[in-house]
């Protein structure tokens, strides 16, 4: 056993670094910041209007030089609220699908566990068909408001009622709170049916696009609304990070490492709550994307939620962005919806990586 | 000074610690024996302050219950039955999560070697890049031991102790890691911090322990140091089984009592990757 210390001395410098994956977090921060710069450029440049001069148009924003109006518009009023939706969509529903896995305790945790994909989802429907009842002052003030203001109630109010029906005692049972999901999901599916059995042949037409989402109606006005409170959610993210690592370990552990669990499980189910709701609101349902990401990065940084949450926003940025690319390739010039592409492209993805990890499946 | 005084928890109808008092002093470890379901754990959950108890426990004077868990974070650490990790941390990662609060103020050099010297008190040098998942249940014990320690690394703090709970800390271990992480409890105790334990293991409770608490269907039926509390009858009555101290076994075989950590804890699995042997 005499050699064992020279040789552990000769690895050192990999021993001292061994087990901290922060380095290869923060590079992969670097790769995928650089990534999400060019894919937001490439959505400016990408569209069914060609002959663009793009950087022509963003330069003259900030005054430098002219570009033609036509060129003006559909850079700054068409593509790029398109693009920052997608981005602040894509990196809010990787950030929430994070934090709902760390607080379920299990990476297969979706942000629709919360109850908010079916609440608003039954809100939208419901405005979408029930909406022309509305008295006609009503309709004229919220005009093309009114879905993604019903849809963003909805979700915020199955959360709430879930997250009432959960606590008792001044403890959230994350449990109940899954299962009653399931209760209430049904429930408002089943609402949800009956009110598109009553819908019209339009109705159904606006209904499925709207299930399948899409960010093609993305205006500044829709941004001014929902943008803040995506923000919000995003910069608050982080101060999660070290309860989510410790909550880990169970909630006793947490406690026991000095963190006040009620107050951060009541922070992030609402905050989750409030910024997948404000996104299906502006987009309707983008699936897979909450569960991918971070599973994807979990593989290769690990699970740390500090370096994990930066890192989650900047990947789910670039994969809705990309997503939305190909939805306005596959059939142009028409568009597919971008719930389509994530799922098509989403689902297979999720398989190949259950069955790489089948050990995941035990947990 | 961990004051508890008339602890009573119940399940619905059945109580699982009947007006319970229980003191333990810094500097000494007390251990919690009795038979299963004798509330030894539901006693540790409630003086730590995880379960809700009527009764008050009062740390060096102070109520739990009116500290914030980051203030009793500084104070007390405690390490669990059951160690399930949901996510693949790694060893050192997960180690680090002792790094509580209180330790924003330490310099970043102590922030980086603690971990490791935490390790290698429990004698998983080596062992930081590893997953916390693929563990064995003994080495993942001693990665949550190490994760504890580093939680409270001083025993006394500003003049004022700290408290070390665990609850069965050795059952998941092998009789050499056994004595290793008993050693550990009992020198953070000679260093001044307090320790109380939750222990099976009668054995090594008397090699280890300052003081005895037996407890039995939820009340308290004995307190004193080893020597007064495991007696013959005591131990019998308790257990519901015949026991006898200090003869040999009745049948002649073999008779395995641990007398001493012989090795220093880095010697008992020497290195990273190093085979089980």
């Amino acid at each position: 056993m005499a050699f064992m210390p020279s040789r552990l001395a000769l690895r050192r410098p990999t021993t001292a670094l061994a087990g901290d994956r922060q380095m290869r977090a923060l590079a992969l921060r670097m790769a995928l910041g650089l990534s999400l710069l060019l894919v937001m450029l490439l959505s400016l440049g990408w569209g069914a209007a060609s002959g663009i001069d793009v950087p022509g148009a963003l330069a003259a924003k900030a005054g430098i030089g002219t570009a033609s109006l036509r060129d003006m518009a559909i850079v700054w009023d068409i593509r790029m609220p398109r693009m920052v939706t997608g981005a602040l969509v894509g990196a809010a529903l990787a950030v929430s699908g994070t934090v709902m896995q760390g607080l379920f305790r299990n990476p297969l945790a979706d942000p629709g566990l919360v109850g908010v994909s079916a609440g608003a989802g039954f809100g939208a429907v419901a405005a979408i068909v029930l909406g022309g009842f509305l008295p006609a002052a009503i309709q004229a003030a919220t005009g093309a408001a009114l879905i993604p203001f019903a849809a963003f109630l909805g979700g915020w109010a199955s959360t709430l009622v879930l997250y009432k029906i959960a606590t008792r005692g001044g403890h959230t049972s994350v449990a109940t709170m899954l299962l009653a999901g399931i209760a209430l999901g049904a429930l408002t599916g089943a609402v949800t049916g009956f009110i598109v059995y009553r819908a019209s042949d339009d109705q159904l037409r606006d209904l499925t696009f709207w299930g399948m989402g899409s960010v093609a109606g993305a205006t500044w006005a829709k941004l001014l609304a929902a943008g803040p409170i995506i923000v919000l959610t995003l910069i608050s993210a982080p101060f999660l990070a070290r309860a989510l690592d410790a909550l880990a370990l169970g909630e006793p552990v947490a406690k026991h490492l000095g963190i006040d669990v009620q107050r951060m499980k009541r922070l992030a189910i609402l905050s989750v709550a409030a910024s997948v709701g404000a996104c299906v609101a502006i987009t309707g349902g983008i699936g897979f994307v909450g569960i991918v990401v971070p599973h994807l990065l979990r593989l290769v940084q690990g699970p740390v939620h500090r370096l994990l949450l930066p890192n989650a926003a900047i990947l789910g940025a670039i994969v809705v962005l990309l997503a939305d690319m190909i939805s306005r390739t596959v059939v142009a010039p028409a568009e597919l919806p971008i719930g389509i592409v994530t799922a098509v492209l989403g689902g297979p993805f999720f398989l190949w990586i259950l069955l790489k990890n089948r050990a995941i499946l035990e947990m | 000074m961990l004051e508890a005084h008339n602890i009573t928890v119940a399940y619905g109808a059945r109580r699982v610690l009947d007006g319970v008092d229980f003191t333990a002093k810094a500097g000494e470890m007390t251990a919690i024996v009795g038979p299963n379901g004798s509330g030894k754990t539901t006693l540790l959950k409630a003086i730590t302050g995880e379960i809700g108890a009527s009764g008050v426990t009062r740390l060096d004077g102070q109520s739990i219950a009116q500290m914030s868990p980051a203030d009793l974070a500084t104070r007390r650490a405690v390490l669990p039955q059951s160690g399930h990790v949901a996510f693949p941390f790694t060893v050192l990662e997960l180690v680090r999560l002792g790094l509580t609060r209180g330790f924003a103020s330490s310099s970043a050099t102590a922030q980086d070697t603690l971990p490791h010297q935490a390790l290698a008190r429990v004698g998983l040098s080596g062992f930081e890049a590893r997953s916390v998942q693929e563990l064995s249940g003994g080495e993942r014990q001693r990665v949550q031991l190490a994760r504890v320690l580093l939680q409270i690394w001083e025993p006394v703090l500003d003049d004022t102790p700290r408290w070390l709970f665990l609850d069965e800390p050795v059952s998941a271990l092998d009789i050499g890691h056994q004595l290793v992480v008993m050693q550990i409890a009992h020198d953070f105790a000679q260093m001044g911090g307090g320790v109380v334990a939750v222990m099976h293991d009668l054995n090594l409770t008397a090699m280890f322990a300052d003081r005895v608490t037996l407890l039995d269907q939820g009340r308290v039926k004995g307190v004193g140091t080893p020597k007064e509390v495991f007696t013959d009858a005591h131990l019998s009555a308790c257990y519901g089984c015949t026991l006898r101290t200090n003869t040999p076994p009745p049948f002649g075989g073999p008779w395995i009592l641990p007398q001493a950590a012989s090795h220093h804890p880095n010697h008992i699995r020497t290195s990273a990757g190093a085979p089980h042997s």
